[in-house]
């Protein structure tokens, strides 16, 4: 039970994107992608969701080569979080997490739809919102209306073996400190009910302390990837980004102000 | 991983109010049916002709000549309020309407070119009647080929160039129809102003039988699109992550509404602003969600199309107003409206 891509190559005619990653998502296992900015992070994300295939390589989804999965059947089993554009029309905020309902995927638990709903937006700390407008919101507001309706989108009636997979692209962007640690043990609380979920994140620290693996990627590769206290080094690091960084030990901390 | 594929009813009209409003609607939209058969140059009495007891007169007025008009409008009314909501939600942009991808446009083109030119050739007397209508619909379907090859298939990056590609249409159409206007005579000329500003008069039921049977069909194609068109107010990629097969739902609004908007124009003329206005007046009435919406922009757009058209035969009796100043005398104000009130947000 896995997400992964193997061999992923990807680029424009001026600049190769991605180079030969490979990569697993196991459920119940929160892996984190991080990088500098223009790294490949985002079309990495993108093609593990299905935006668009790579120009060598592939992903699959349990298994199986996701060209070989239609984009509805797709919707079922993984849910994608990530920058997103703003809504021009007035929905409520109910509306929006309604909308990652997917009917025909979910239809057979109609009846747990409204308490669905209502849990996921107490999970996300969005109930008190439902019946405002969504383009109201302050922007951490809607990320985290966008946030439950990811969550929504993979709801199942709890003990559920169904794999299913949560990716996300910076959750907690916009977020104050409180809700950014919310979210993100409400993500460590989903890994145990067994999904597997891949968050690109910047807060190197952060990543260092929610996730079960980490990615490095730079320059469109793969650098490292495995546990974060045995991959992140100094030395990397600070290659990788520019800058003077320093690790220290006990508790586990990157410093580099 | 075979699911069986159920229908999208449970989420229907979820709010109770919009229910309410709906039903409204459809209540006020018979009402406007029953007054505007009653009302005209020929008062009728609907009473008698149930009964059998009307003139023979009364009664072809009403079968033949109210009937059909009435019938026409409503349909004309809810194709347009519903190819409005649709492409406002595909678009994302509560500006567009059913003359921004240029179908109308290319219809209105196809219509004037038989008008002007088509009485140098010789034309079959049986088929008389259908030529305008014909060659405005191979207008409007020349542009949704040139707008569904420019676009590669109305594929995944093609929805601002589709705008503008619409924009280049209308400028072309609007050059032709006035070249076309400036060489015309005075008869073809009289025809044309009353066609460009849209009637209904002259509906008769053998040219509007087909095309309300096919405004119903792409009706009933379009109004099942509603959940995937909620969705895709989050974006296109997002829609296509929840499920929505966004080329697909492109195709089937695109072409729906060119079909029903093509036919419109070519039976009725050049009718503006009811297919962008019918939808804001129906959002602000009950709110946002397609499935609300899209059949409320229907029922909306009859109700206005027949009491625009019973305006039309009645403000400057026998005379007749072209119904196309109608709704833009009281759509141009209400479009004003919704643009001062948008910035002002």
């Amino acid at each position: 039970m896995s997400i992964t891509a193997t061999d992923v190559s990807y680029g424009t005619k001026k600049k190769n994107i991605l180079k030969n990653v490979s990569l697993e998502i196991k459920h119940n296992e929160i892996v984190s992608l991080v990088g500098p900015n223009g790294a490949g992070k985002s079309t990495f994300l993108q093609i593990l969701a299905g935006d668009f295939e790579p120009d060598s390589g592939f992903v699959q989804y349990d298994g199986i080569k996701l060209t070989k999965i239609s984009i509805q059947e797709r919707s079922f089993c993984r849910s994608v979080m990530s920058q997103s554009q703003p809504i021009i029309f007035d929905f409520s905020v109910k509306q929006v997490i309604e909308m990652g309902w997917v009917e025909r995927g979910l239809s057979a638990y109609i009846d747990d739809f409204h308490q669905a709903v209502t849990k996921t937006a107490k999970e996300c700390f969005v109930f008190d919102l439902l019946e405002d407008k969504f383009s109201n919101l302050s922007g951490g507001e809607q990320r985290r209306v966008h946030f439950a309706r990811t969550l929504i989108q993979l709801w199942r009636p709890s003990g559920s073996q169904e794999p299913r997979y949560l990716i996300l692209d910076e959750p907690t962007a916009n977020l104050d400190l409180f809700y950014e640690r919310e979210i993100l043990h409400l993500v460590r609380k989903k890994a145990i009910d067994g999904f597997g979920c891949l968050i690109v994140l910047h807060d190197l620290n952060l990543a260092a302390k929610f996730s079960d693996k980490m990615a490095i990627i730079h320059n469109g590769e793969l650098v490292k990837f495995g546990n974060p206290k045995e991959i992140l080094s100094s030395q990397i690091l600070s290659e990788i980004y520019h800058l003077k960084l320093t690790i220290s030990e006990n508790p586990f901390r990157i410093n580099y102000y | 991983m075979i699911r069986k594929i159920h229908s999208y009813s449970f989420l229907k009209f979820t709010d109770f109010r919009q229910r309410i409003i709906i039903w409204i609607l459809f209540f006020l939209l018979i009402t406007s049916i029953i007054l505007s058969t009653k009302i005209g140059a020929f008062s009728i009495k609907l009473l008698e002709v149930i009964l059998n007891s009307a003139s023979p007169l009364n009664e072809m007025v009403l079968l033949e000549i109210r009937i059909p008009r009435i019938l026409l409008s409503c349909f004309v009314g809810a194709s347009l309020g519903l190819s409005g909501a649709s492409l406002q939600g595909l678009f994302r942009n509560p500006l567009a309407d059913p003359g921004l991808i240029g179908v109308s446009a290319g219809a209105a083109l196809g219509a004037t070119l038989t008008i002007v030119l088509g009485s140098d050739f010789v034309i079959y007397t049986a088929l008389e009647r259908y030529m305008i209508p014909i060659s405005a619909v191979l207008g409007s379907v020349c542009i949704i080929v040139l707008l569904y090859v420019s676009t590669k298939g109305f594929s995944q990056k093609g929805i601002a160039y589709m705008l503008l590609i619409g924009i280049a249409v209308n400028a072309f159409a609007t050059v032709g129809i006035a070249f076309l206007t400036f060489i015309s005579s005075d008869l073809e000329l009289r025809s044309l102003s009353f066609w460009i500003m849209g009637s209904f008069g002259g509906s008769e039921w053998v040219t509007i039988l087909p095309g309300i049977i096919i405004i119903s069909f792409a009706i009933l194609w379009m109004i099942d699109s509603s959940r995937e068109l909620d969705i895709l107010q989050l974006g296109e990629s997002e829609a296509s992550r929840l499920g929505v097969d966004v080329k697909k739902l492109k195709f089937k609004v695109i072409i729906s509404s060119a079909v029903i908007v093509g036919v419109s124009v070519s039976l009725s003329g050049m009718i503006s602003f009811v297919g962008l206005i019918v939808p804001h007046i129906v959002r602000l009435l009950g709110g946002v969600n397609h499935n609300f919406l899209l059949v409320g922009s229907a029922i909306a757009g009859g109700i206005l199309m027949s009491v625009a058209d019973l305006g039309s035969r009645t403000l400057i009796q026998p005379a007749e107003i072209p119904i196309g100043l109608i709704t833009s005398a009281l759509g141009a104000p209400i479009f004003l409206w919704l643009i001062l009130r948008s910035v002002r947000k």
